[in-house]
């Protein structure tokens, strides 16, 4: 009771503290000092008409890269950690008949949706990382419906570390065409697209990383499920 | 060679962790001298950098895309950036070689990913000039470090793990508050651009950010009322692991909460959160010399000791001068080489005769001479007798906080030592002069590794001069907000 109303207490100050830091933030005022910048340039600059995608891949690419690797860390973390000899699937009860039949009809379509979320990156709300965990609520789906479901893991753990392979060379075959790490030459050099923006081939390097950046979060994301569900068995 | 080339230091370990997974069918010794290899040649572009930040004089600007700040990201590699992104490739080059012996548990090709992750995390930290891009390396570096405290899979390093992944997540939230509300006061995330509108920003909004920031970092650099989950973490990380939390993973956690608040200077409120930072500090090195004091585990105790220390810098960064600055800096090399130097030998000790608690060093000097030798040295060094290293970065730091009028400060400060020495010769006592026992081989990669961090704990201790110089050179570069802003071509945005 003590600590409750001590906890209590203590977060009302905390509260109030922040509040009033809050209250000396000016909200609804032109603050707008870099994002003005990215909103006047970002047709002209990137090829991209999102401009969420734009800043996240093209200007602040760096933080990007540094996201997926977070998710690679967090997916190399469960792996090792629940790393066992042998392990299998121990799941008892096969889903209903129509669980199975359902699953089949739209695991098709989820995978589509999801590849269709990351190539239009440029183009719509979305990009890499919701296209790559809709893939893997597919892969979840298959792992809920079937008791014996396995992804398969030599291919994926082989794509993951090919896709974000790729990803830094694109960054390092920046580095070497226009002096710049991360440098977007498709958009700055070749001008590909450039008659095209708004529609499916333009945006620079942006399609490319996200298509990356798609299968990375994808495969990973299903590493992660299919760590998580298997037990140890004894040999 | 151009300057952008510096960017390699980030993208070397990020694709070969990438590749790990393509070579780990080709077995346990390939993965391992793959990640030797690895670190060598980071070793190799960081000493490149190194030559050409203190030939020239002039920081490295590396600009993400081609953007120029503060609408891209840009990494700034000064005389700091330049000395410590060294520190952290030669400490992980050297773990690299000591994993070869000392990680035996499955699955290798796992740790050799988080390993090269780890420091690249350290790494990005040091050198970004970004705030948010600040934060996601921190995460880098906080994720790999949860994963490999829990690496060794036993009950102890789950629970260690545990402590650190929800102190870690509280913190890094009430970091991300923080950028959230210095954003919304300035509208940049650019560190150069912050520095030139810190004056303007409203003295509250200042204050809460700048507080959160701090305490957010406070949890990776283990200052006092956070640190809880550091002394599990050590005991229970694989041994070469624990060298690199120790020898870099907190300075980077350090040199960013140091770099900030410089950046800081022009607020209003500034002076009151250095206040709260002294006394965090103080308490750091007052608590964990005297946690140390009661242990018998050797690795947790070095734990405690390297807390302490870390409290030490952290008390020279709060001070707010120039010549705290710089003894903060000169203690963090010397405390980077001496606890890789102790971490090492321990971590030896452990994986030869199965054990860190005190009994296992009872006759190290008969049975191995060599690793008892460079344990000696590293806490002689420690406790910071004249002739080694520690000795002038510590005496430095006492000299700037009274300097800057903390005399209860560095009253508790030194009393602390006094503990220090009591638990180090204690440990010395152990090795040499109790117990019997026969040689035992020693490994002569580990051994060439001990000699030579043993080397530069004399070197320095006997002609601090150049490591001084190096050390002022590194500390005007956090101090001097004014030449870091020249520094850094910033475009005028909505100026």
């Amino acid at each position: 009771m003590l600590k409750r109303a001590l906890a209590i207490i203590s977060l009302l100050i905390i509260g109030y503290w922040l509040a009033q830091g809050l209250a000396g933030v000016p909200f609804g005022e032109d603050k707008m000092l870099v994002g003005q910048y990215y909103l006047d340039h970002v047709k002209e600059q990137t090829g991209a008409v999102n401009a969420v995608t734009a800043i996240v891949v093209n200007y602040r690419g760096f933080d990007t890269l540094g996201e997926v690797t977070v998710l690679f860390i967090a997916s190399t973390g469960v792996g090792a950690l629940l790393w066992r000899k042998k392990r299998e699937r121990t799941a008892k009860t096969e889903g209903s008949i129509v669980l199975t039949t359902g699953t089949r009809l739209l695991v098709p379509f989820v995978m589509l949706f999801g590849v269709y979320i990351f190539i239009h990156g440029h183009l719509t709300p979305g990009g890499g990382f919701p296209g790559g965990a809709t893939i893997a609520t597919a892969f979840l789906l298959l792992y809920m419906a079937f008791i014996t479901y396995e992804i398969p893991h030599k291919a994926f753990e082989k794509t993951e570390g090919i896709v974000g392979m790729a990803y830094v060379l694109v960054g390092l075959i920046g580095l070497a065409i226009g002096g710049y790490f991360l440098y977007d030459w498709i958009w700055q050099d070749w001008k590909f697209g450039a008659d095209n923006i708004g529609r499916l081939f333009s945006g620079g390097f942006i399609p490319i990383i996200y298509t990356i950046i798609g299968l990375k979060v994808g495969t990973e994301l299903s590493g992660i499920i299919d760590n998580m569900l298997k037990e140890e068995v004894s040999e | 060679m151009n300057g952008q080339y510096a960017s390699l230091l980030i993208a070397l370990p990020l694709i070969s962790a990438f590749f790990v997974p393509l070579i780990k069918g080709l077995g346990k010794k390939a993965v391992k001298y793959y990640l030797v290899a690895i670190t060598a040649l980071q070793t190799g572009i960081a000493a490149w950098v190194f030559q050409q930040v203190y030939t020239s004089g002039e920081p490295i600007i590396v600009m993400a895309g081609g953007w120029k700040p503060p609408v891209g990201i840009n990494l700034y590699i000064g005389h700091f950036a330049a000395l410590f992104v060294l520190i952290v490739a030669a400490v992980s080059f050297m773990m690299a070689v000591f994993s070869i012996r000392a990680v035996e548990v499955e699955p290798i090709d796992k740790y050799a990913m988080l390993f090269l992750l780890l420091m690249l995390g350290a790494t990005g930290m040091i050198a970004t000039g970004d705030l948010f891009n600040l934060f996601v390396f921190m995460e880098i570096t906080s994720i790999t470090a949860y994963a490999l405290t829990a690496y060794n899979k036993t009950g102890e390093a789950a629970e260690a793990s545990m402590k650190y992944i929800i102190l870690g997540g509280i913190g890094s939230s009430f970091f991300l508050i923080g950028v959230a509300l210095i954003y919304g006061a300035t509208g940049t995330l650019n560190m150069a651009h912050l520095a030139q509108l810190a004056g303007a920003i409203d003295p509250t909004v200042a204050q809460v950010g700048l507080a959160l920031i701090v305490f957010g970092l406070a949890v990776e650099a283990e200052l006092f009322p956070l640190n809880a989950w550091a002394p599990d973490a050590y005991q229970a990380a694989p041994h070469p692991i624990t060298a690199m939390f120790s020898a870099f993973v907190v300075k980077a956690g350090l040199y960013a909460m140091a770099r900030l608040l410089y950046i800081m200077q022009a607020a209003e409120s500034w002076s009151s959160v250095l206040k709260m930072l002294v006394i965090m500090a103080t308490l750091t090195v007052f608590v964990a010399e005297f946690a140390a004091l009661r242990q018998r585990n050797v690795k947790r105790m070095i734990a405690y000791s390297s807390i302490a220390q870390i409290g030490l810098i952290a008390l020279a960064f709060a001070l707010g001068t120039q010549a705290g600055v710089d003894a903060g800096v000169f203690h963090m090399v010397n405390h980077a080489i001496v606890k890789a130097l102790l971490f090492l030998a321990i971590g030896h000790v452990a994986v030869t005769l199965g054990g860190t608690s005190l009994e296992h060093f009872e006759g190290l000097g008969k049975r191995m001479p060599l690793t008892a030798f460079a344990i000696t040295v590293g806490a002689v060094a420690a406790v910071g007798i004249p002739l080694f290293n520690v000795f002038w970065s510590k005496l430095r730091i006492l000299l700037a906080t009274l300097g800057a009028g903390y005399t209860w400060a560095a009253a508790l400060v030194l009393i602390a030592s006094v503990v220090e020495a009591v638990y180090y010769f204690r440990l010395i006592h152990t090795m040499w002069f109790a117990g019997e026992g026969g040689r035992i081989g020693e490994g002569v990669a580990v051994s060439v590794i001990l000699l030579v961090l043993v080397a530069l704990v004399i070197v320095i201790g006997v002609y601090p001069d150049y490591a001084w110089s190096i050390a002022q050179k590194a500390g005007s570069d956090i101090f001097n907000v004014a030449q870091y802003v020249k520094n850094v071509p910033l475009m005028g945005v909505g100026a």
